[in-house]
């Protein structure tokens, strides 16, 4: 099973160049079943990756282009009067697909990005009072743009902790852009990833990550590394959900590193992806300083 | 860091200093220090640099020499105040580095303290206590980093903790002399002085402080015994009753044993008034240190009252027996004028030969003619007690007392005008009478049967101001004049009582302290020292066996794991000299990577250490240890090459 993992790592590697790093914790966070962030400047790959990981995990998605005018309805769907049965039939909005690719999410207003908070916790949706379950399993890939580019707005504090990990691809390496140059279309490229994983071998996976040993004194280290955000002034404390993530995304890490358990170089591997945006929802994704300064100064006993 | 702030902060409090201390300044010190501190304070707020060193020394060779000029007048104590105080002042002129302001801060602290040596009232120690924590913050400010800010919980902590020590200094701190002879202040002295005008009670009546409080040992007496003496007034020219000069060369009165008519024990805690009159009931016969019984049964303080002082009295509730024939001649002596009242007085005299009968027409005099009581009494001229007797017949008990004397006198029987006060609020739950400058009185004593009687003509006119008080005895309106107008609001008057009430607390228990407390305390403790020994060593046990438990518990929890005991015993150079945030892990694969040759190995022992400790496999710390043995030499060989590098 681990090794159809790799493979689709491998695939993922071919699609996007030079970008192993971040395409092993994008998969780490879908393997967590954690909702993924990517934030990074116009074609630096964003919507790729995404297109990428959908395809070659052989899910069912969709995608949602956000903009300013994109209404809650739009994304959840709407209840629409048939007169041949004369009742009311509910049309399924694009949320209602495995993995949904919610493109530039902060150009949409924040009701919009509000509308997508339920879905992304409770993996359900409530529409005219009825409360209709998502399919299994449910991620949201969203792209955004950085902050002070024009007409954005900000996500919230509440849905930015929804997701699990933010990542940001930057600029490829001069070999590996060379790369690209030279290749054929890219596109092409993602047409032929063909799905190398089921649904029931993600399933497997994913509660495979549930059995991932973590020691007590890991834990401990992780303490010390969250608690440290919540005596100090220059971040916002780091919440018990937020130390969840890490152990888990820290597990998952683990699993694709074919180890059965989680050492503190884990820990450390996805602690700045995880923790950044909760740390400074206005922090740039590029550079983790917070969660770096807090890593260098909580002793590791490990 | 030096900061305008803390320096504005510093020119603030050396100019409360100042005011606090003025006690201790002439005049023109005051001036030359508070424009010092005016050109410092618009130093900081126009950003100018401080004065050069050169000036502020200059400044301060000339106030020094000026200073030590005037040393002679204003005394020792008063001349290390100014001096010190100058030094603050001067720092402050020409501060320029962080060092001068350290120094500055101590000197401040001291100056702080020293004003205990002036005032001991309860709100200004208060306001001393915030001068002080403003000092403190001042201090913390000089070594803070920039933008730091007060923890407060951390500073309340601190409190608490210092707290048990402060108290322990304050109960069992020896109580020593002072050492400094604390000069006679020059300000005016306040209540009764050794003079009655007709006009001067009347005067004192609208002052609302405290003269004095009075805590009683056994029963409250009866109001009507509550007269208190302070001054008699035995020589009058016609005008004004003044203390006699021969009774202020007659410093101590003989000794009076204990007798045998109703007696009164009672403390007073007398407000400073800088004099050395104090107060008491009757016929004193015992008195506690620092006071003495004068004669007439007046009670003199050894040192002009100029701090709130406390003393207690032993008083028979019995007329005062005659001192010396002189004392009654001393007290037949008329002055020329008012011929009325002589020919009234003969009058009156011949219809009643005997004493008591005489002052009992007196009395029907006063309360039976339209003699009226009042605070503004018309002014008198020339022959004041015939104008009063006969035609203003308006007045207060300066003139009731004064008039009552002179037709005594002219009749032939010995008299004397006493002055003091007359009453006070009793508070019952505290248990103290507080007596106030507007309960001041003044009444007569006559000569009859070998001893002074006591007779209040005021009683006469107004027995309400006897027997109730002095407001009931007014008109409305009259009374309005008495009540300062903050007082006139209930919730106001409340409160100045209840503050009265802690001041009264403030002074037993804190200002009456002195070292014979002290040394009951001691004694107390001595009684006990048994059980305090055994509760002192069961928390000092108590205390340690805590201790320990916290120190094992800490260590248990900071203890390396085994795995990582084993490599750091192996590979000590690398793994003490990790950054701390490092793992171990993080450590082998640097090394890998500096030292191929040992990569495998170094891998190995990675893979074991990380089951170990992360996978929680027992035989994985064997397996460890076993491969440890293994690779000895090696290990050996990289230590040594982590070594020399």
């Amino acid at each position: 099973m681990l090794a159809q993992l790799h493979q689709v790592e491998q695939s993922l590697n071919q699609v996007i160049l030079g970008k192993s790093s971040q395409i092993r914790l994008a998969l780490c966070c879908l393997l967590a079943e954690g909702h993924l962030l990517l934030e990074d400047l116009p074609g630096m790959g964003k919507t790729t990756l995404a297109h990428a990981l959908a395809n070659s995990l052989g899910l069912s998605y969709r995608r949602v282009q956000f903009t300013s005018d994109l209404l809650p309805g739009d994304l959840v769907g709407l209840s629409i009067y048939d007169s041949r049965s004369q009742q009311f039939r509910f049309q399924p909005g694009p949320i209602f697909s495995q993995v949904l690719l919610a493109d530039e999410i902060n150009r949409a207003s924040p009701k919009t990005q509000s509308a997508l908070l339920e879905a992304m916790e409770e993996r359900q949706v409530s529409v005219d009072g009825e409360t209709r379950p998502l399919p299994s399993p449910f991620f949201v890939i969203a792209t955004q743009n950085p902050l002070f580019h024009a007409g954005t707005s900000a996500l919230p504090e509440s849905q930015l902790d929804r997701f699990m990990f933010r990542l940001s691809l930057g600029f490829p390496e001069r070999e590996a852009e060379h790369e690209l140059l030279r290749s054929d279309n890219r596109s092409s490229r993602l047409n032929l990833l063909s799905a190398q994983l089921s649904p029931e071998q993600l399933n497997t996976l994913q509660l495979a990550v549930d059995k991932i040993n973590t020691s007590d004194a890991l834990i401990d280290y992780l303490l010390s590394l969250v608690s440290s955000s919540r005596h100090r002034r220059d971040m916002l404390p780091l919440s018990p959900r937020a130390s969840k993530a890490v152990l888990r995304a820290a597990k998952a890490y683990a699993l694709i590193n074919g180890r059965d358990y989680v050492s503190a170089e884990d820990v450390k591997t996805v602690f700045p992806f995880v923790a950044e945006h909760r740390l400074d929802p206005t922090s740039n994704a590029r550079e983790c300083k917070l969660s770096a300064m807090l890593l260098q100064q909580t002793p590791c006993p490990l | 860091m030096l900061t305008s702030a803390n320096l504005l902060l510093w020119a603030v409090l050396q100019l409360a200093l100042l005011i606090l201390l003025q006690e201790a300044f002439a005049w023109w010190i005051i001036a030359i220090y508070a424009l010092l501190l005016l050109y410092s304070a618009t130093a900081v707020l126009q950003k100018r640099s401080a004065a050069s060193l050169k000036l502020a020394n200059i400044v301060a060779a000339l106030l020094t020499l000026a200073l030590l000029l005037n040393m002679r007048q204003a005394g020792v104590l008063h001349f290390m105040l100014q001096i010190l105080l100058l030094s603050a002042i001067l720092r402050l002129f020409a501060m320029r580095h962080l060092h001068e302001a350290r120094q500055l801060v101590w000197v401040q602290y001291f100056l702080i303290a020293s004003c205990f040596i002036l005032h001991q009232d309860m709100l200004l120690a208060l306001i001393i206590m915030l001068l002080f924590g403003a000092n403190c913050y001042s201090h913390y400010k000089l070594f803070a980093p920039a933008g730091a800010r007060l923890n407060f919980t951390l500073t309340g902590r601190a409190v608490l903790i210092i707290l048990p020590l402060w108290l322990g200094m304050f109960l069992l701190f020896p109580r020593l002399p002072p050492f400094w002879q604390i000069p006679n202040a020059k300000i005016a002295s306040t209540g009764l002085s050794d003079s009655l005008d007709p006009g001067s009670i009347e005067q004192l009546v609208q002052d609302d402080r405290l003269a004095f409080r009075a805590e009683f040992s056994g029963t409250l007496p009866e109001r009507q015994q509550l007269y208190w003496r302070s001054y008699l007034y035995e020589h009058f020219d016609g005008r004004t009753w003044q203390v006699h000069p021969q009774r202020r060369q007659q410093a101590v009165a003989p000794p009076t044993t204990a007798p045998d008519s109703a007696t009164a024990g009672y403390r007073i805690i007398a407000e400073a008034n800088q004099q050395r009159n104090l107060f008491a009931l009757g016929m004193p016969y015992s008195s506690s240190q620092g006071v003495k019984i004068g004669s007439g049964g007046l009670i003199v303080a050894d040192k002009v009252v100029s701090q709130r002082f406390s003393y207690s009295i032993e008083s028979a509730l019995a007329p005062l027996p005659l001192q010396s024939e002189r004392e009654r001649d001393m007290n037949l002596q008329l002055a020329a004028g008012n011929p009325k009242t002589s020919e009234f007085a003969a009058a009156l005299r011949q219809q009643h030969t005997d004493t008591e009968q005489f002052i009992a027409a007196l009395a029907a005099f006063f309360n039976q003619q339209d003699f009226y009581y009042s605070l503004t009494p018309p002014p008198l001229g020339r022959d004041s007690i015939d104008q009063f007797l006969f035609q203003t017949r308006s007045g207060f008990c300066g003139h009731y007392a004064s008039a009552t004397a002179v037709l005594l006198r002219y009749a032939g029987i010995p008299a004397r005008v006493v002055g003091g006060y007359l009453g006070g609020d009793w508070h019952p739950q505290q248990g103290y009478l507080a007596v106030r400058q507007r309960e001041a009185h003044a009444w007569v004593e006559y000569y009859s049967q070998g001893h002074w009687q006591h007779f209040d003509p005021t009683a006469a006119v107004a027995p309400e101001r006897i027997l109730q008080s002095l407001d009931m005895s007014l008109s409305d309106d009259e009374r309005d004049m008495l009540i300062p107008f903050w007082q006139r609001s209930s919730v106001l008057q409340l409160l100045s009582l209840q503050l009265m009430h802690l001041d009264y607390y403030w002074s037993v228990w804190v200002l009456g302290f002195d070292d014979r407390s002290q040394q009951d305390l001691w004694r107390t403790l001595r009684q006990h020292i048994r059980l305090i020994a055994y509760s002192a060593v069961a928390i000092v046990v108590l205390f340690l066996v805590g201790m320990g438990l916290w120190l094992l518990h800490r260590r248990r929890l900071s203890k390396p794991l085994p795995a990582k005991q084993l490599l750091l015993k192996a590979l000590k150079p690398a793994l003490k000299s990790k950054a701390p945030a490092q793992s171990v892990s993080a450590c082998l694969n640097e090394l890998a990577k500096r030292y191929p040759n040992h990569a495998a190995m170094l891998q190995q022992l990675l893979q074991h250490y990380e089951l170990a400790v992360y996978a929680g496999q027992p035989q994985a710390e064997h397996n460890l240890k076993r491969l440890l043995q293994q690779h000895k030499s090696s290990l050996a060989a990289l230590n040594r090459a982590i070594k020399n590098t």
